[in-house]
């Protein structure tokens, strides 16, 4: 395995960066945990360790994904990167813009009148979920995916071979460039407010960025056997396609009880309904895919590919359907069964979807034949199976909540300081599991292709 | 079907179903303020300084945002007035065992905080949150009340108090009240919360006629 343009190796400062961030996202996500039980365990507040979690999550996840598209655009291209220095200039811009914001909220966190009102908004941390970043950094975060997205383009119009595979890439980084802007304006309506918020929000994740893994699982499932390039792109768009005529309406399952007209009951709840059907496809297809073909040797990249496509439908489709129509929802909203599927559906979705690019390109990138593959299928399993108790353990903690607070009336602190702290305690634990799994992957990232095989290992791996 | 067939019919779904979605959101956009009061100036300060404090970082209004603290959608429907002011600024001081920190949220910023909940409490959310089936059915069920016990449950106590598993955690347990406070106590604490307990954030209960303070003093120390 080796890259055919000296460009691609650009993808490694992402991955790197992304792989760092990851680390940090799961240690906080684990004080978040402990926060349940011990409040003040920590020097910064629930919110500020949560805001850290989840945005280190969304921009590793970004940075992740622009690095695999700068691996993929030169080679279904067949050029170099238009612009190699602006593609350097624009990783670290975003590393420093995003280095500010984090340093922003602890500031916040350690003082939170430090969060001042200046020219109408907010200077270190906006109070909305997951788009905490102030508007100072939406603008530095705006250019900064421009000037990608430009480099992407101009790449392309060098040789204009507009594969099936990198137009529909682009038309997922331009969507979801787009469905960045109304996270910017600020509503003096909290409906208002909401309501553009699920724009970002869900248009985001069941838009946006499944056409970017309906793409990219293309790539994959291309680099890992040898399928025929119109098979794998007709299927990519067949799912792409039921994607947005599923996702699109889908968004009317945020608008039920925000202060919204009633008729998104019916269409939020018939529309989301079907959105795991694109995603069942998937799976059917890479399971297809990789029987049917020639699978090459990467045995990796071809485990992260297909459990992607396998979590993606159960985070995603399964543990979304089960709370999505309205009857159902009207009891669930705003649950631990939410947190239950939004870290399964991550997880799924897109934490495998980048951790599959890096196994399908790295070794490429670092040139290397055979790899260790033990450490990436150690890392799978811890990080996988912690995963699902951590999932099964919150959906337990939603089932409990629902049922003692939103049927029988008790009080929400008194459901969460007493009934639920077993399950506290066991995701506490279980995160312990996920941590470890990242470590293993971390290291792994490292050494990839960077230490000597033993003879044995080179034997068992061709086996 | 074609790979060109195939794209096109991709590109046909992308315009036709942005196109409907723009025309609804439209159509929402120009219903959502009928379904809400008038924002004033104080409602618009409140949602900054709900946005300042990063309160949707913990909480959920209109049931987004985060699990670690109550939804607050309906709060002003459940809680006074005072009350609520005196938890913002200082919720150990209401609560010694509070998770909730305190912010540094002064005076007018709770005010505006206040109103700013009023203004959510009357958006129509579609019926949300729903009312518990169980305790709705319990209240229908349960007639032989003492006229101390429904006092209890009419005066929203059990909103800040834990009676026997049940109620909210604001304030003390009042399971074994009894053994901590005499009567005279209890009654006269009721009438006037801060002349007992200094800086006491439960609301007076002076509306109250003889009849009923007795009747409620009675329950409370009942409960041994
Ligand atoms: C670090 C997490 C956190 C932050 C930030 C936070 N809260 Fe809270 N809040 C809680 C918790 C937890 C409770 C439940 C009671 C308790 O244990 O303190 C609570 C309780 C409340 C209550 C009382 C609810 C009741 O039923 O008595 C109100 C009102 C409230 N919060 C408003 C706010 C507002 C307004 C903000 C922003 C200015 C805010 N909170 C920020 C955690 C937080
Ligand atoms: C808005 C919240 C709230 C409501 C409603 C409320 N209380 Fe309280 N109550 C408190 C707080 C806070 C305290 C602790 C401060 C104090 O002792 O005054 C308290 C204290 C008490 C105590 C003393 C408990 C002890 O162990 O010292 C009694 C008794 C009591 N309340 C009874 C009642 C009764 C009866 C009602 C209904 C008529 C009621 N409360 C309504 C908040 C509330
Ligand atoms: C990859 C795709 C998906 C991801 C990453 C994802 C993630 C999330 C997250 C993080 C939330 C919580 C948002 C918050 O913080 O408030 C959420 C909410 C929700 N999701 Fe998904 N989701 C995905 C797909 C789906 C699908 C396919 C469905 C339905 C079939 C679905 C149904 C829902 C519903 C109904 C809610 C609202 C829960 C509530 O009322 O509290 N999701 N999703
Ligand atoms: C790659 C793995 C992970 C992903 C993709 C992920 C994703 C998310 C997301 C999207 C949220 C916001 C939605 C919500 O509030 O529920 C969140 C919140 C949270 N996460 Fe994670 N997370 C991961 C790992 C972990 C781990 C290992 C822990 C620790 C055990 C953890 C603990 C938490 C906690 C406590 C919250 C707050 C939930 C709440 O408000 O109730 N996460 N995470
Ligand atoms: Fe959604």
């Amino acid at each position: 395995m080796s890259i055919k343009y000296e460009s691609q190796k650009i993808a490694q400062y992402f991955y790197t960066f992304a792989v760092v961030l990851f680390l940090v996202q799961v240690l906080v996500g684990l004080i978040a945990a402990v926060q349940f039980m011990r409040p003040d365990i920590f020097i910064l507040n629930f919110n500020i360790v949560k805001t850290l979690h989840i945005n280190a999550l969304v921009v590793w996840l970004l940075v992740g994904m622009m690095g695999a598209t700068y691996y993929v655009i030169p080679e279904e291209s067949e050029t170099e990167l238009w612009s190699l220095p602006l593609a350097k200039m624009q990783f670290w811009a975003t590393v420093i813009a995003i280095t500010a914001v984090v340093l922003g909220y602890i500031w916040q966190g350690l003082d939170p009148q430090a969060n001042k009102l200046i020219a109408g908004t907010l200077a270190l941390n906006e109070g909305r979920k997951y788009i905490e970043a102030p508007r100072w950094a939406d603008f530095l975060i705006v250019v900064s995916v421009l000037l990608f997205l430009l480099n992407c383009f101009m790449t392309v119009m060098k040789t204009r071979k507009w594969t099936g595979i990198q137009g529909t890439l682009l038309t997922g980084l331009t969507f979801l460039a787009v469905m960045y802007l109304p996270g910017m304006v600020y509503f003096k309506s909290m409906v208002r407010d909401q309501f553009f918020w699920w724009w970002v929000v869900h248009l985001w994740v069941e838009g946006a960025w499944e056409i970017i893994a309906g793409a990219l699982l293309a790539f994959m499932l291309m680099k890992v056997t040898d399928v025929k390039r119109e098979v794998v792109e007709k299927w990519m768009y067949i799912e792409v396609g039921l994607v947005m005529f599923t996702g699109i309406l889908g968004t009317g399952h945020h608008y039920y009880w925000i202060g919204t007209p009633s008729y998104w009951l019916w269409i939020g709840g018939v529309f989301s309904s079907l959105e795991p059907v694109p995603l069942l496809v998937m799976v059917w297809d890479a399971f297809r895919t990789t029987r049917e073909t020639r699978v090459v040797d990467n045995k990796p990249g071809l485990y992260y590919t297909v459990s992607h496509a396998i979590f993606n439908f159960v985070g995603a489709g399964l543990w979304g359907v089960i709370h999505t129509l309205p009857q159902v929802n009207k009891w669930t909203h705003g649950t631990q069964i939410t947190t239950a599927h939004g870290h399964l559906a991550f997880y799924g979705a897109y934490v495998l979807l980048v951790l599959s690019m890096i196994y399908v390109t790295l070794p490429a990138i670092r040139g290397v034949k055979s790899f260790n593959h033990s450490r990436a299928l150690q890392s799978f399993w811890w990080m996988t199976i912690s995963m699902v108790f951590i999932v099964l353990v919150t959906t337990g903690a939603g089932m409990v909540q629902v049922y003692m607070e939103r049927l029988m009336g008790l009080d929400y602190v008194a459901v969460k300081t007493t009934y639920n702290l077993w399950f506290w305690i066991l995701r506490a634990i279980f995160g312990v599991g996920f941590l470890i799994g990242v470590a293993i992957f971390v290291i792994d990232f490292f050494k990839l292709g960077r230490e000597p095989l033993t003879v044995a290992k080179v034997a068992t791996e061709r086996a | 079907m074609s790979n060109k067939a195939a794209r096109n019919l991709f590109i046909f779904i992308c315009i036709f179903f942005f196109a409907i979605f723009i025309a609804l959101s439209a159509d929402t956009l120009s219903q959502i303020d009928k379904r809400a009061p008038e924002i004033t100036d104080e409602v618009n300060a409140g949602k900054m300084v709900w946005h300042k404090y990063d309160c949707i970082g913990c909480h959920t209004i209109f049931g987004t945002g985060s699990y670690f603290a109550p939804d607050l959608t309906k709060i002003t429907d459940k809680k006074p007035k005072d009350y609520l002011k005196k938890f913002l600024m200082d919720p150990r001081g209401v609560n010694p065992r509070a998770a909730m920190p305190k912010l540094g949220i002064n005076s007018t910023e709770a005010d505006n905080l206040i109103t700013f909940f009023q203004w959510v409490a009357k958006v129509d959310t579609n019926g949300w949150p729903p009312k518990p089936i169980l305790a709705t059915a319990a209240e229908v069920g349960g007639a032989a009340l003492t006229p101390g016990q429904s006092l209890y449950q009419s005066l929203g106590c059990v909103n800040c108090h834990m009676l026997n598993g049940i109620g909210g955690t604001t304030g003390p347990e009042l399971t074994h009240v009894a053994s901590r406070h005499d009567r005279a106590w209890l009654q006269g604490h009721l009438k006037d919360p801060k002349a007992y307990v200094p800086g006491s954030a439960m609301p007076d209960f002076k509306q109250l006629s003889d009849q009923q303070a007795n009747d409620l003093t009675d329950y409370m120390a009942s409960l041994k």
